[in-house]
């Protein structure tokens, strides 16, 4: 009954190396757009080729999102110790702010201080990622039935143990799920970057955009809209592999 | 082994255990009972300083319990929950693991340990070990429960309705199966539950809540048969004297019973109802055949043929039943006698409906 699990992994494995293949192969790009634009002069965007387009755009979204996560997280477990407790509302309200807050705004209020370029749109793109994974952290925290708890304390265990043992194996689905929603936003928000000058997929849509130029928005929006997939794909298989499910266990 | 030196709890304005002072003894077993909201839980609970009394003070073993530390504490003292709260996540074997792996121990020992703790409470290791607590059965469940809470053999066991949520039988299957290990492991017990028939039935004494006092701390006869005050006396109810018997063995009562051999004549028989109305028939190895009288007796041509032969283990007892049984014996099969046999089936005697009656007055006087 393993096989499951595995046969998804294998999909995500060969969608993503078809994938890469897709962005790698610009010859294609160019027949295939010039076909379906027989009246633009220039396809592809100058700026680089896809796949450094991309390898941008998903190193803008991993550093943002790992700080999401590297921060997020534990900002959610510190706010549902007692020691925290008392935060609790101001970073609720903080990280709905965070996100209410259009990205463009936080890019234009950052430029000033931060320059162009990646800085400013990292920034911008975790303050705008936070809010799910510190939400989901919370909720998940907060949904582990008191009387697990009790029983954790009252066989002995410390609050680190209870919190490692207990309190984050049983959140990990919903915490997870949370990080799921933000990379998938980020990616999406992540174009925005190019605005500033930092890159990614979004130069070309930008580009497009400004031009008047739909193939370069499709060769844009394209891959990034199959790189959510597989991002949103991936964290799924994580998710999967770390709930345990009785059925899988009884082989 | 604990005791507890006038602890009060208040949370708030809420007085929930007030001023209650109550020991329990080495390899005892107290029921802490009483009406839904008087202080059973929080007085649990401040044992294994899982809250803190607001004023009083507990000593484990001789020793104030505040001079220990919390986790140290719960280690050495078993906890079953009101609720079980097995962790979902985790399998049942490594639900049971938990206090052993806090405490470092090897794991091969933890292995043999949760194999021991699952043959103990009845379950097969192989099939039991590797589930997850979602597809056990409430009774299972609590089996499992208790087991987590015995696994690091502690000596103090705190357990908080241990067999509340499963149906009668199974909870009368689990306390049999708790008195049994309870024998043979000799704990110190503090166990809550609202069920004063299972209280009878596992106390070595009995401490009577209400609205956060101790109002009666005695031995099961005790409380049955001299309520301390009316809130007691109301507590255990009208059918006090019936819940007594189920405390009594009927061991101190079986006596001599009128007895025919299966072969006997039929003229001896008759010698043998001069004094008694009806005679249980045995075998030539006393093993019990059923019973007759002087009518079945008149109108057979031999003592085998006039035997009404019920089932005989609907009729009789083994000597290690109580009274209360034996009396529901007597009104089941409406008999004034009921025989008692050995593991062989053996007529030992005969428990007699007087008795039952000299036993309820003794109690009462
Ligand atoms: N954490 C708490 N905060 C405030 N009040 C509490 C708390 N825990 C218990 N109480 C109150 O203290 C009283 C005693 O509660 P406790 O849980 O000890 O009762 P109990 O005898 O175990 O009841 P039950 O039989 O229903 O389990 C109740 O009035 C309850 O409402
Ligand atoms: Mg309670």
């Amino acid at each position: 009954m393993r096989n499951p699990k595995i046969r998804r992994w294998l999909i995500l494995g060969i969608a993503s190396a078809a994938f890469i293949a897709l962005i790698a192969n610009m010859q294609l790009w160019q027949m295939a757009l010039s076909f379906l634009f027989p009246g633009e002069t220039q396809v592809l965007h100058p700026r680089a080729d896809l796949l450094i387009l991309t390898l941008e755009h998903l190193e803008l979204v991993g550093i943002s999102s790992s700080l999401t996560i590297l921060i997020g997280v534990p900002v959610g477990i510190w706010v549902t110790r007692p020691s925290g407790s008392n935060f609790l509302p101001i970073v609720n309200d903080l990280t709905s702010f965070g996100q209410t807050f259009p990205p463009v705004a936080v890019l234009a209020l950052a430029v000033p201080m931060l320059g162009f370029g990646l800085v400013p749109t990292v920034v911008a793109l975790f303050l705008y990622g936070l809010l799910p994974v510190v939400r989901n952290t919370i909720a998940g925290l907060r949904a582990v039935p008191p009387d697990l708890l009790d029983a954790a304390y009252g066989m002995g265990m410390s609050r680190r143990q209870a919190l490692l043992k207990v309190e984050l194996p049983l959140a990990a689905r919903v915490i997870l799920a949370g990080v799921r929603i933000s990379v998938i936003i980020n990616i999406g928000t992540a174009m925005i970057g190019a605005v500033i000058g930092a890159g990614g997929l979004g130069s070309p849509i930008i580009a497009g955009l400004v031009q008047d130029n739909l193939a370069f928005i499709i060769e844009g929006a394209v891959p990034a809209a199959i790189l959510a997939i597989l991002a949103d794909q991936l964290l799924a298989n994580i998710e999967g592999s770390l709930t345990h499910s009785p059925q899988e266990a009884n082989h | 082994m604990i005791r507890l030196e006038h602890v009060t709890k208040i949370y708030g304005d809420t007085l929930a255990v007030d001023d209650l002072s109550l020991e329990v003894n080495e390899g005892e077993v107290c029921v802490l009972i009483g009406p839904s909201g008087c202080g059973k839980t929080s007085t649990l609970r401040m044992v294994n300083r899982l809250i803190e009394p607001t004023s009083g003070r507990i000593l484990v073993n001789g020793k104030d319990i505040r001079q220990v530390r919390p986790e140290r504490l719960r280690q050495s003292i078993g906890y079953a929950i009101q609720s079980v709260g097995l962790f979902p996540h985790l399998t049942v074997g490594a639900n049971i693991a938990t206090v052993p792996e806090l405490l470092h121990w090897e794991k091969s020992r933890i292995a043999r340990r949760v194999e021991e703790l699952l043959e103990l409470v009845g379950l097969d290791p192989k099939e039991y070990a590797q589930k997850y607590p979602s597809q056990l059965s409430g009774g299972e469940a609590q089996r499992i429960g208790v087991a987590r809470a015995l696994a690091a053999d502690p000596p103090i066991l705190l357990m908080d309705e241990p067999f509340g949520a499963v149906d009668p039988l199974t909870r009368e299957r689990l306390q049999a199966q708790f008195s049994s290990i309870q024998q043979e492991l000799k704990k110190t017990v503090i166990l809550v539950t609202h069920d004063l028939d299972e209280a009878i039935r596992l106390a070595d004494r009995i401490a009577v809540m209400s609205a956060g006092k101790l109002v009666q701390y005695d031995t099961p006869e005790a409380i049955l048969s001299r309520p301390a005050s009316k809130f007691v006396h109301d507590f255990v109810g009208a059918d006090r004297a019936l819940k007594r018997l189920s405390r009594i063995s009927i061991q101190g009562f079986v006596h001599p019973s009128p007895s025919i051999g299966v072969n006997a004549t039929l003229s001896e028989a008759m010698a043998a109802l001069q004094s008694h109305r009806s005679a249980w028939v045995v075998d030539h190895q006393g093993q019990l055949l059923g019973w007759v009288d002087q009518t079945t007796l008149s109108a057979a041509a031999s003592v085998r043929e006039a035997i009404v032969a019920q089932d005989v283990t609907e009729i009789s007892l083994s000597s290690s039943a109580t009274l209360r049984e034996a009396l529901s014996r007597m009104l089941g099969q409406g008999f004034k006698s009921i025989p008692v046999v050995d593991e062989n089936r053996r007529l030992i005697g005969e428990v007699t409906l007087s008795d039952v009656e000299a036993a309820t007055a003794e109690a009462e006087a």
